[in-house]
């Protein structure tokens, strides 16, 4: 009993730092432009398959054969795809309207959104169906010895450990730099930072860029853990990522990471514990999404009332 | 694909007739003087290329339509180019009221026919010799024809593009009553030929879609021509003036559509399927268009509407096993998706703009997640609920074909009329809601929510009546959508569907009674007519979906007297932030 | 729009006597007063206190915006409502239309409490216009009335649905008071223009008719005549008579003190969330304490107070990008 409930809270653990790397970006957007960017989850799908293609096309198996080669450079490639993309869609589709009336971006978001995962069903090859994505890390399993032994695989382990390093070191960027700075400042009110003489397009881009590297790695790891790849990856975690930055009070990087733990507990323990079993267990997060929108829009760390009218 | 960047710099001179601005301003102020001639001769190159050859050879999936490999013929699109050219000659040539402007849009019809078939020629047939020069044989056709439709937009452009005229003429009133009649029988006969063009799409039929396509070129050329006339906005006025007569009449002659040469079960059926979106789509465009309030699982209605009529219609896998009469199937249908219409609704007391935007997709999302899991035995989940028996009156069964005299029908003509009559009753209500005390209130929420508020109006229920009213109406199309096609599966009310539903509201034109059914037409007729593209559809819809948002955010028809939510920029959001914007290109 | 309009006295010195006046500036014609004043049915001649609200206090966070407040507004009077930047008038205001509800003290109208929700407020009669303009935008100005009219109109959603003839007499009924209500106010010939397109006069004289529309028997004008030019100034001193003309009893708030101690019968003047004054035009003049509130203590002054305050009751922290936003 007690084994089955920590190894469910160790799988919510590894779910949950996913999300979180995925949250980041959407607090990050929300809080620069307050723009529901959903096609984030896509930036993470993008990732997974740019870090495939860098691993399969771009690689000598020389490299390709070694784990403490090839993580970095997938991760890099994943990295770096995404961040192209999600720069890409900033200026073509979003930064056009950047003073158009409230649905329009939103609307943008859900076209670029199927228009991201269609590409890669069309373009990449065989992704129309799920692909294999090899294991990158240490194979194998940890028995952490607790009871009868909690199984976690280092995989997951790396997972978590990468996301918290990164939200870590988001948090000091954003509070410690001069550049973190300026984001802060566009995020308050964007024409008194211009007049401070930060420029409010290259803080955007910015944004987008860091969110998306961070997707890219989430993509990259993502694939690492599951060992299989497909397109709908990207809608389903999107989604739950929103839910968690929603959670944590949504322009928050530590409440970010909060919620993305909470969402990831849900998901394992609802699975578990609650009646219609893993069959359900999307459905809880939703159940959640709805309840904190409803009763507390400003999440669990927000401070001030952020739905506008 | 040159020429259509050629075509955006004819609309920049708005504005007073001589005066040029912008990169072709030299260019078009020396074209000035000699605007007319110049489409006079677009006119008459654009006839002169559609009786070249068109193509160099026969390509690999058969002989492209139309004999293009030869000169001369005066059928298909060349035959379009014909009539578009010769407008376009006697429109520059006589001077009419607009005729710039009426000369540029059918130079950028010309232009379309071109383009496409050109294009399809290139790509099918593997390169520019395809339409050019290649193993000794020349076909210049599309070139010639796209130079003529540019000659006649640069012709245009240098004369100035007039302001639409209003016409406005005192008819009697059984002159008034026959026209509306002629031109409602000539739509009818314009849509039939539109769906038949080009036939069904499919392996047999490679070229369906790009028949298909000139045809929409060609006749969005001339629509858009007559329409800078005038002439549409005084067919506009005079059916605005004889609401009831035009209703009546333009209910009759869709109805007469299974009499045209669309009437086959194929068309009926996709007929059907439109009219079905159609329905969803306009109570969507109460939650999304008048009340402003954004919907991202809206299909869930539909198809709680549906499985609620396939289990109360006796089909053997429904859990519940009883059989209900088909009307009392619909209003049970539309009763319990406008519960669940409310209850979805019901978070607009606390939570506004994105927020409930994600509030109701989660709805959505717990829908299908259920209705995935055959929640309650209710849905059947991965097996659907199948067999689900046609509609009957009598021994009559709806699917069946019927036969009046010597006319025999195709079947599925009776689930057509169906969904027509339910189209009708629905867009009535629609309108009728519009413009009552309710719908003035919800366009007030939309535009003001705390103004409204002080004006009296209880924002909250009155939102959460749209909820309740969209959903009812989405859950009668529901009913209608279990019996006619037989199978309900959970599969059919995924997010993409929701937007679809939504992408065909924001394409017609938010707010609107037309735009709905416009866009739900375009988006599932479309699919159709290009099969061999089936591949790339929802990478070009997702593309399209972004596009519109950056050139035409108020839809094809734009509401003329009200900002659907979407319209142009409100004047204090430009306040919000000042500096450096990109420059809005006007549509 | 937000910024008021910092008028000189010797603006307006010409044209409150005879220049005369675009017609949609003149006063309504009297036949219209008349017919609206039957429609309307608001009762006139008595001076019974209509409005009143006793020891109303607000305090938002550790800043106390209103203090003890007290006032009464008599049947068929125009109340004027004064004091510098910051001085608690709007807030005043939003107590009165239920858009706050008080931290302590109540508010009453014809002796009864007054509702919470601003909708039930405007149900019971009392009828407001904003600071900022907020039309319907894209309705019409004759469709911007019609909402108006929402309250009073007797339209269920199935009559809406159906539009039966009961739908159509209400809706006739509706219209025809709209009509008149747009002449009253001098904008018959816009009725059918877009509530965007108008100039700003007229945007502001439309908010006015839209409030009207709601048969109030009180009408607060939240600075009605923010904005305007003296000529427009003195159409809307008239405007305000006609409306007092047909029954209702009228609260403004202002800064222009020349225009309200033309306009109205009595003046409170609000200071630092007190009720500093209340009396005359010519009491209120004349008082010294007035004149040391509006000279003595500058606006910026009062300004940094209240900032001082609002800060000190939200803090920061956390590691947001965005903390401190409003909604």
């Amino acid at each position: 009993m007690l084994s089955t409930f920590l190894s469910q809270i160790a799988n919510g653990l590894v779910l949950g730092s996913l999300i979180a790397l995925i949250a980041l970006g959407y607090t990050m957007v929300y809080g620069i432009i307050t723009l529901i960017n959903f096609a984030h989850g896509e930036i993470f799908m993008v990732g997974a398959y740019g870090g495939l293609a860098t691993l399969t096309y771009l690689m000598p198996t020389f490299i390709a054969q070694r784990w403490y080669f090839a993580l970095p450079v997938v991760l890099v490639g994943g990295a770096l795809i995404s961040v192209l993309v999600a720069v890409a869609m900033e200026r073509f589709a979003y930064r056009p309207l950047r003073n158009a009336p409230r649905l329009a971006p939103l609307i943008t978001a859900l076209g670029v959104s199927v228009a991201l995962q269609e590409a890669v069903r069309v373009f990449y090859p065989g992704a129309t169906a799920a692909i294999p994505f090899p294991n990158l890390f240490i194979e194998g399993t940890w028995i952490i010895p607790i009871g009868d032994g909690v199984p976690i695989r280092y995989t997951g382990i790396l997972l978590i450990v990468v996301s918290l390093v990164l939200a870590f070191g988001l948090e000091r960027f954003i509070e410690r730099t001069r550049m973190g700075r300026a984001m802060r400042a566009t995020s308050q009110d964007r024409d008194v930072a211009r007049l401070m003489g930060v420029d409010p397009d290259r803080i955007i881009v910015l944004t987008f860029a860091i969110g998306g590297a961070l997707a890219g790695v989430a993509g990259v790891l993502y694939g690492s853990y599951l060992n299989n790849i497909n397109i709908d990856m990207g809608f389903q975690n999107g989604i739950f990522a929103f839910t968690a930055a929603v959670l944590g009070g949504i322009g928050n990087i530590r409440g970010a990471v909060i919620g993305g733990l909470v969402i990831g507990l849900v998901k394992a323990l609802g699975g578990q514990y609650l009646p219609g079993g893993t069959a359900y267990d999307y459905v809880w997060i939703f159940v959640v999404l709805i309840i904190v929108l409803v009763f507390r829009p400003q999440g669990f760390f927000g401070e001030t009332e952020r739905v506008r009218a | 694909m040159t020429a259509v960047t050629e075509a955006p710099p004819a609309s920049t001179p708005e504005t007073a007739p001589p005066r040029h601005t912008g990169r072709l301003a030299g260019l078009l102020g020396a074209l000035a003087p000699r605007a007319r001639l110049l489409g006079i001769v677009g006119g008459v190159v654009a006839i002169l290329g559609s009786q070249l050859p068109w193509a160099t050879f026969v390509l690999n999936q058969g002989a492209y339509p139309e004999l293009a490999t030869l000169p001369f013929g005066f059928t298909g699109f060349r035959l379009h180019l014909v009539i578009l050219g010769l407008a376009t000659i006697v429109v520059a040539a006589v001077r009419v009221p607009a005729a710039n402007r009426i000369v540029r849009n059918l130079g950028i019809g010309i232009v379309a026919v071109a383009v496409i078939n050109g294009l399809y020629i290139t790509v099918e047939g593997g390169g520019l010799g395809a339409i050019t020069a290649a193993d000794g044989a020349v076909a210049f056709g599309s070139v010639v024809a796209l130079i003529g439709g540019v000659l006649a937009i640069l012709g245009s452009a240098a004369g100035g593009v007039e302001p639409r005229p209003e016409l406005d003429w005192n008819l009697p009133l059984w002159v008034e009553w026959l026209l509306l009649v002629v031109i409602f029988v000539l739509m009818l006969l314009v849509v039939a030929a539109a769906l038949t063009s080009g036939g069904q799409g499919g392996v047999v039929n490679p070229y369906s879609g790009a028949v298909f396509l000139s045809f929409l070129g060609a006749a969005g050329g001339a629509f858009a021509g007559l329409n800078a006339s005038g002439l549409l906005g005084y067919v506009a006025t005079l059916s605005e003036r004889h609401r009831v007569f035009s209703v009546i009449v333009l209910l009759i002659v869709a109805l007469g559509l299974p009499l045209t040469s669309a009437g086959t079960e194929y068309w009926m059926t996709v007929a059907s399927n439109i009219g079905v979106y159609a329905a969803t789509a306009i109570g969507l465009n109460i939650v999304v268009g008048l009340a402003g309030l954004l919907d991202l699982g809206y299909v869930a209605f539909l198809g709680i509407g549906a499985f609620v009529a396939a289990n109360l219609s006796g089909a053997t896998a429904s859990a519940v096993g009883i059989h209900l009469p088909f009307v009392l199937v619909m209003v049970i249908s539309a009763v319990v998706a406008g519960i669940f219409g409310a209850i979805v609704g019901s978070p607009t007391l606390r939570v506004r703009g994105d927020y409930l935007a994600i509030v109701t997709l989660a709805f959505g999302e717990i829908f299908v997640r259920s209705a995935q899991n055959n929640i309650g035995g209710l849905t059947g989940g991965a097996n659907a609920i199948p067999n689900i028996p046609a509609v009957a009156v009598g021994d009559f069964r709806f699917n069946e074909s019927i036969t009046i005299g010597s006319v025999q029908l195709p079947s599925g003509v009776m689930y057509y009329v169906l969904i027509v009559l339910l189209v009708a009753g629905v867009m009535l209500v629609f309108g009728n809601l519009k413009n009552s005390r309710l719908g003035r209130a919800w366009i007030a929420i939309r535009e003001d929510e705390d103004a409204a508020s002080a004006m009296g109006i209880r924002t909250g229920p009155i939102k959460i009546l749209a909820f309740l009213l969209g959903a009812t109406l989405a859950g009668l199309a529901g009913a209608f959508f279990a019996h006619k096609t037989g199978v309900v599966a959970y599969d059919s009310f995924r997010f993409l569907e929701s937007v679809t539903l939504l992408s065909a509201v924001i394409l017609g034109g938010m707010g609107t009674i037309p735009g709905a059914v416009l866009g739900a037409s375009i988006l599932f007729v479309l699919p159709e007519k290009l099969r061999e593209f089936s591949d790339y559809r929802l990478l070009i819809f997702g593309l399209a979906l972004v596009l519109i948002m950056r050139f035409r955010p108020q839809g094809i028809v734009a509401d003329k007297h009200r900002r659907a939510e979407l319209a142009e920029e409100p004047e204090d959001a430009a306040k919000e932030a000042p500096g450096p914007l990109p420059t809005r290109v006007e549509p | 729009m937000s910024e008021e309009q910092a008028t000189s006295p010797d603006d307006k010195v010409g044209t409150a006597t005879g220049e005369e006046l675009p017609p949609e500036l003149q006063a309504p014609p009297e036949e219209v007063v008349a017919v609206l004043a039957e429609d309307m049915h608001v009762a006139t001649g008595t001076r019974e206190p209509i409005l009143q609200s006793s020891g109303v206090s607000m305090v938002f966070g550790g800043l106390r915006a209103l203090n003890d407040v007290t006032f009464s507004l008599g049947e068929g009077e125009i109340i004027g409502l004064i004091g510098p930047n910051g001085a608690g008038k709007t807030t005043f205001f939003n107590c009165l239309t239920g858009l706050y509800s008080p931290t302590s003290g109540q508010v009453t109208l014809r002796g009864k409490a007054m509702p919470k929700d601003p909708a039930r407020v405007t149900q019971a009669g009392v009828a407001r216009t904003f600071q900022n303009i907020r039309l319907f935008p894209s309705m019409t100005a004759m469709e911007n009335v019609l909402v108006g009219r929402h309250v009073r109109m007797k339209q269920g959603p199935l009559s809406s649905l159906l539009h039966g003839p009961r739908f159509r007499k209400s809706e006739a009924e509706a219209h025809d008071r709209a009509e008149k209500l747009l002449a009253f106010v001098g904008l018959g010939r816009f009725s059918d223009e877009l509530a965007r397109n108008l100039p700003y006069g007229d945007q502001r004289r439309l908010e006015i008719a839209r409030a009207l529309a709601t048969d109030p028997s009180v009408l607060l004008l939240d600075e009605p005549t923010a904005g305007m030019n003296a000529q427009e100034t003195e159409a809307t001193r008239q405007l305000i008579f006609a409306i007092r003309d047909l029954g209702v009893s009228v609260v403004v708030i202002e800064h222009d003190t020349k225009f309200i101690f033309t306009l109205c019968d009595r003046v409170l003047v609000l200071v630092q969330g007190e009720l500093l004054v209340e009396g005359s035009p010519d009491e209120v003049r004349g008082d010294p304490r007035v004149v040391e509130a509006y000279l003595g203590a500058p606006p910026e002054e009062i300004e940094a107070q209240i900032h001082a305050g609002a800060t000190t009751g939200s803090g920061t922290g956390g590691s947001g990008l965005q903390e401190g936003s409003t909604g």
